[in-house]
């Protein structure tokens, strides 16, 4: 008898190519994408690379040669936009930057205030900037290093600090080696000189109020850098934010769930194909067109009223600022839940089942949801995946939400990703229309 | 039999007359890849007619169907409603379809989903409540209409099913299986509804597999088999232009039997003996008669008028089709 029950399932399923294919192919399909999306790192050519700005006006030997060092890291990208950037912020905003930026060194750099406005705006991931020390002792030429952080980025900073530290280690030593080196060619080596080496090094090395001397090392301390550099980490984003983690990922979560529930919704479509609605629907006055952009506003509808609760819900609850961003809010709902209703409406009328809908949506969506950032953040993927992951709508609709909420940017600055998803919505309904032609005249 | 556009009776400028038919299919062909579903199938509904459209599964009725419905585009061949073409935006709703399968939306009551169907077929206002209210009368359902429809039996949801295809008075109605899976006071009640219908005028197309619907529920029968039209008429002209009008005559009988009594045959199948005769009256008393001639006592007989059902199997064969 047990044999017959296992006898009669095998076959029923071996009859079933949806069943078979979801219980044999789907899982090595799910984890091929995924093993794309999050294990292609191995590869140099895809290592992600952090995107920085940087700011030097310390005039420093040292700072400059450091700057050097750090464009030359394959791990680094300094960001196009930091000099016309930098220019355009020089215009801007005055005297006061300008005077800043004129005493910077570097082709690469920008103004202290450039380099912030650059993190705000999530054009780079962080900024270096080396400034004078106010200090007592530096005169002897150690700036002061500070990197401006966007806690959305929480490895870039850690991994950056450690990076600016090595180049300026780096930097030190090969400008004690040229001084070095200078000096005993154009001099005996008598004690007498020796104590004009040092005293004519960029920086004094014996000096501790900039680094992190250490007591014990006195020794060596006194004739180089052995300790690594103090670097201020300044969070210009998240620091003010109550609940900083919450705005990043209600929007990741709202957009997966918003297109879930769209194409559940949009297999009305297929159920009225499957039981000849749909025949009797368009031997009414109703015509295919009118038929798709019925259900689309619908699902818009939907959708928003859908993102809405979620984030009042955020609001009152998790402290998500939404009253301070209704007007982006709104646009950026509008068009995300309209592009996720177009989008679905695209599977519909793809699938010729609403069984089919199922398994193509959840193959989609969850994959387009890993590639798009609403899983995992896009920062910690490859640069080729990153890449990708903007061929997704739902990687602009999370990237609008985060401007909006995270670095509380204005509807202004929401153009492009507005723009991004008016089109996809547009393209996908078209699209949907387009298949849709097959059930107008079968 | 193949039926010409210039053999339809045409309005004068355009103007509906009585000789108008209501619908005409003319030499319709549809091909689904090496499939050739309609073959040149012609055929015409007179105005106030109820015509059963009969077919072995196969035969392409489904295809026909959706062909007058615009749902499916002819390779060649045309169909008028009234006198106008379907492809005329309008035409079509003239026309009320009933499918098959149960089309109306099982999450919506029964007065929402007649809501539903009347809007879409331009109904208003004043004018769609009266008809839901007429609707909901006509199907007998009115203590139900707030109930959503997937709580329904299943002759009840097809009351349903056929009120939203009538709700906006079409001119011609088309119904595709109309009572399959429905038992038999539901079945009375529908064809009583269609009866109502056709009274007021309705023209009626209805497909069916039960014959005895369609003998007893049409004015008129057309039967297509391999997409063509095979017959058409009034049932008496039918079995008189294929089977002819005697009566087959079984009889059992016992004794000792010598021979097979003059005139009868014997049938090994049914272990009888079988006789057709044009006057039943007439000539029975004459093979009883023969019958116990030879030996023979007689234990059943069975008159058999030809009906429909032997149409068709004379015309379409015994075969399986699928």
């Amino acid at each position: 008898m047990i044999w017959t029950v296992m006898q009669t399932s095998w076959r029923r399923l071996k009859n079933n190519r949806s069943e078979l294919f979801l219980t044999f192919i789907v899982p090595i399909v799910f984890f091929s994408i995924f093993a794309v999306i999050f294990g292609s790192r191995d590869s140099a050519s895809s290592t992600p690379k952090i995107k920085i700005a940087i700011s030097d006006t310390s005039g420093a030997a040292l700072s400059e040669r450091a700057v050097k060092l750090l464009e030359e890291q394959k791990s680094l990208r300094i960001s196009e936009n930091s000099r016309s950037h930098g220019a355009s912020k020089e215009g801007a905003t005055g005297a006061s930057t300008g005077a800043s930026t004129g005493a910077s060194t570097g082709a690469s750099t920008v103004s202290r205030s450039a380099a912030e406005d650059l993190v705000r705006r999530g054009m780079v991931s962080a900024a270096i900037v080396f400034e004078k020390s106010e200090l007592a002792d530096s005169a002897n030429g150690l700036p002061k290093i500070e990197i401006l952080t966007d806690s959305f980025d929480q490895v870039a900073s850690q991994v950056l600090a450690a990076i600016v530290q090595k180049a300026v280690m780096t930097a030190n030593g090969e400008l004690l080696k040229e001084k070095s080196d200078k000096f005993v060619q154009a001099n005996a080596p008598t004690p007498a000189n020796a104590s004009m080496v040092k005293s004519s090094l960029p920086m004094n090395l014996v000096r501790t109020a900039d680094f992190n001397a250490n007591a014990g090392s006195s020794g060596a301390s006194s004739s180089s850098l052995s300790q690594p550099p103090t670097i201020d980490l300044v969070d210009v984003i998240g620091g003010k934010k109550t609940n900083p983690v919450v705005a990043m990922y209600a929007a990741g979560i709202a957009v997966m769930f918003l297109l879930f529930s769209a194409t559940t919704a949009s297999g009305s479509l297929l159920e009225e194909r499957e039981n000849s609605t749909l025949d009797r629907l368009l031997c009414s006055r109703l015509t295919m067109d009118q038929l798709l952009l019925g259900k689309w506003a619908y699902l818009t509808v939907i959708g928003s009223i859908q993102m809405a609760l979620m984030f009042t819900w955020g609001a009152i609850v998790f402290g998500i600022d939404l009253l301070h961003h209704l007007d982006g809010f709104v646009a950026l709902t509008l068009v995300t839940a309209g592009a996720a209703a177009s989008f679905a409406l695209m599977l519909a009328a793809l699938c010729t089942s609403r069984m089919q809908l199922g398994w193509v949506s959840t193959i989609v969506i969850l994959s387009m949801s890993a590639l798009g950032g609403s899983m995992v953040p896009r920062y910690l993927m490859s640069e080729t995946i990153q890449k990708a992951g903007l061929l997704t709508f739902n990687a602009w609709a999370l990237e609008g939400y985060n401007k909006l909420f995270w670095r509380e940017l204005p509807l202004a600055d929401l153009k492009l990703e507005l723009a991004v998803l008016l089109g996809c919505g547009f393209l996908f309904i078209v699209a949907a229309r387009l298949f849709a032609v097959r059930w107008e005249r079968s | 039999m193949t039926l010409s556009l210039d053999s339809i009776p045409q309005p004068p400028s355009g103007a509906l007359t009585l000789e108008t038919p209501a619908l005409a299919v003319v030499d319709l062909w549809k091909a689904y890849g090496n499939n050739q579903a309609l073959q040149g199938t012609s055929f015409v509904l007179n105005q106030g007619e109820r015509l059963a459209l009969l077919g072995p599964n196969g035969a392409g009725k489904t295809t026909l169907i959706r062909s007058m419905c615009g749902r499916v585009r002819p390779d060649r061949g045309q169909v008028f409603l009234l006198g106008k073409s379907i492809r005329d935006p309008d035409v079509l709703l003239q026309m009320g379809v009933i499918p098959q399968d149960l089309a109306i939306y099982a999450d919506l009551t029964a007065k929402q989903n007649l809501e539903c169907f009347g809007q879409l077929h331009g109904l208003r206002s004043r004018k769609l409540k009266e008809r839901v209210a007429w609707a909901l009368n006509w199907i007998g359902l009115e203590d139900r209409a707030h109930e959503l429809t997937k709580g329904f039996s299943g002759g009840m949801k097809r009351r349903v099913n056929i009120a939203c295809g009538v709700l906006h008075r079409p001119r011609i109605l088309l119904l595709d299986e109309p009572t399959v899976g429905v038992d038999p006071q539901s079945r009375q009640r529908i064809f009583d509804m269609l009866d109502e219908l056709n009274e007021e005028g309705t023209s009626i197309v209805l497909t069916t597999h039960h014959l005895d619907e369609a003998e007893t529920r049409s004015d008129r029968i057309v039967i297509v088999d391999h997409g063509k039209v095979v017959a058409e008429g009034t049932i008496d002209h039918l079995i008189e232009s294929t089977i002819g009008t005697q009566r087959q005559v079984t009889i059992q009988a016992s004794g000792l039997l010598v021979a097979a009594p003059p005139g009868l045959e014997w049938d090994s199948e049914k272990g009888r003996f079988v006789c057709w005769v044009d006057n039943v009256a007439d000539e029975l008393p004459g093979i009883l008669e023969r019958i116990q001639k030879v030996g023979g006592v007689v234990l059943d007989l069975e008159v058999h008028q030809p009906n429909l059902h032997d149409v068709f199997l004379h015309l379409t064969g015994k075969e399986l089709r699928e």
